[in-house]
């Protein structure tokens, strides 16, 4: 009777690192699927300007980058929250996190009056910003270590 | 027959005597409207540019003596003045935000506001963007306007520098520019249908700014 109790518990207990990357998984590919849509309800202009005020790229790529850049995140978010090859676009997800968060480093350093244009429009920089930026960065290694090692243990 | 001449004499003096109370009360209002100064209101006007009615409000928050500000001005203002103030699509107002940073940017905004009472904003502003670098080291602002204004026109902006009307309308700018939050300059805002964004001043070179408006006006 005891033995029969207690096989559920155990079961949940040994999959919680499932339960832990299924959450941040939706939370990760959330925020995605949320950053490309409040960019793409907004006209691209806003984006570009956003983009060309980090003043690292020439005009012609913002314009390219300001047009294509939402539907990439809109996308990688679709995929991140099903699951399919989440090792890789977890990957492309922290990579991505690691080049935002640089470029919003250097325009801090660069005491540049920038838009973040994380979330659409009228963002400032600041240490808010940066500690939710810190955040995301922490969660994308997270799903990314997570999926790696899940991999690991099914093989 | 007399009492009828009699009537025609007084109701010619009746009416001589309506006419001369006419011809001197619009004596007096000429008089009156020659003494109304300019406010800060008609100073505002004279530093916008185009019409009020125009789709688009461009508010532009500057100070002189930023370098970006200037950048903006020869790279972005002249040409949209050009292609969208000149043809009415366009409103163009500029406020001024003198930051404390700057040691001869308040000066240069009295000197603006001041040509702004005599009509020659535009030529002052254009002037003082221009020799940014030289009046900016020297605080010499009157010798960067010497082909801009007269002599004359000189002497009477000099006069005006500290006068209540070009005090009140940098202070009613600064209060707006605060009143918003703002801390830096340039700081750009587009207003369309009523709704107003605030575009990244480093961000906003004019082929941007024209797409957007542009996007805007087929809206």
């Amino acid at each position: 009777m005891d033995t029969t109790s207690t096989i559920p518990v155990t079961s949940a207990r040994a999959n919680w690192p499932r339960w832990l990357l299924l959450a941040g998984r939706l939370i990760l590919g959330g925020v995605f699927i949320y950053a490309g849509y409040a960019k793409l309800r907004e006209p691209w202009m806003l984006f570009a300007f956003s983009i060309n005020s980090y003043q690292i790229l020439p005009e012609s790529i913002v314009s390219i980058l300001a047009r294509t850049l939402p539907w990439f995140e809109l996308l990688l978010g679709v995929v991140i929250v099903s699951g399919v090859a989440l090792r890789w676009t977890a990957a492309a997800a922290s990579g991505l996190f690691i080049l935002f968060s640089a470029a919003m480093l250097r325009a801090y350093v660069k005491n540049l009056s920038i838009d973040c244009g994380c979330f659409g429009y009228g963002e400032k920089l600041g240490p808010l910003r940066f500690t939710f930026e810190g955040a995301l960065l922490a969660l994308a290694l997270g799903v990314t270590i997570g999926a790696f090692l899940m991999r690991r243990r099914k093989t | 027959m007399r009492r009828k001449s009699s009537r025609w004499i007084a109701g010619l003096a009746v009416a001589c005597a309506a006419m001369l109370i006419a011809f001197a009360g619009s004596l007096s209002a000429a008089k009156n409207a020659a003494q109304v100064k300019p406010t800060h209101v008609d100073l505002a006007a004279e530093k916008s540019l185009g019409t009020r009615s125009a789709p688009v409000t461009l508010d532009v928050y500057s100070d002189f003596q930023c370098p970006s500000c200037r950048l903006f001005f020869l790279t972005a203002t002249t040409p949209l003045m050009n292609d969208y103030v000149a043809s009415g699509k366009v409103y163009l107002v500029h406020h001024d935000f003198p930051l404390p940073m700057h040691a001869h940017s308040a000066e240069a905004a009295k000197w603006a506001n001041a040509a702004a009472e005599i009509g020659k904003f535009r030529e002052v502003e254009t002037a003082l963007y221009t020799k940014q670098d030289t009046w900016g080291a020297t605080g010499k602002i009157d010798d960067a306007l010497d082909n801009v204004l007269t002599p004359t026109e000189m002497k009477r902006v000099r006069g005006l520098l500290d006068s209540p009307e070009v005090t009140a309308s940098i202070q009613h700018d600064e209060d707006l520019a605060k009143a918003k939050g703002l801390s830096g300059t340039p700081s750009i805002f587009i207003t369309h249908k009523g709704q107003t964004v605030q575009i990244p001043a480093q961000g906003a070179t004019y082929a941007l700014v024209k797409q957007y408006i542009d996007y805007l006006l087929t809206q």
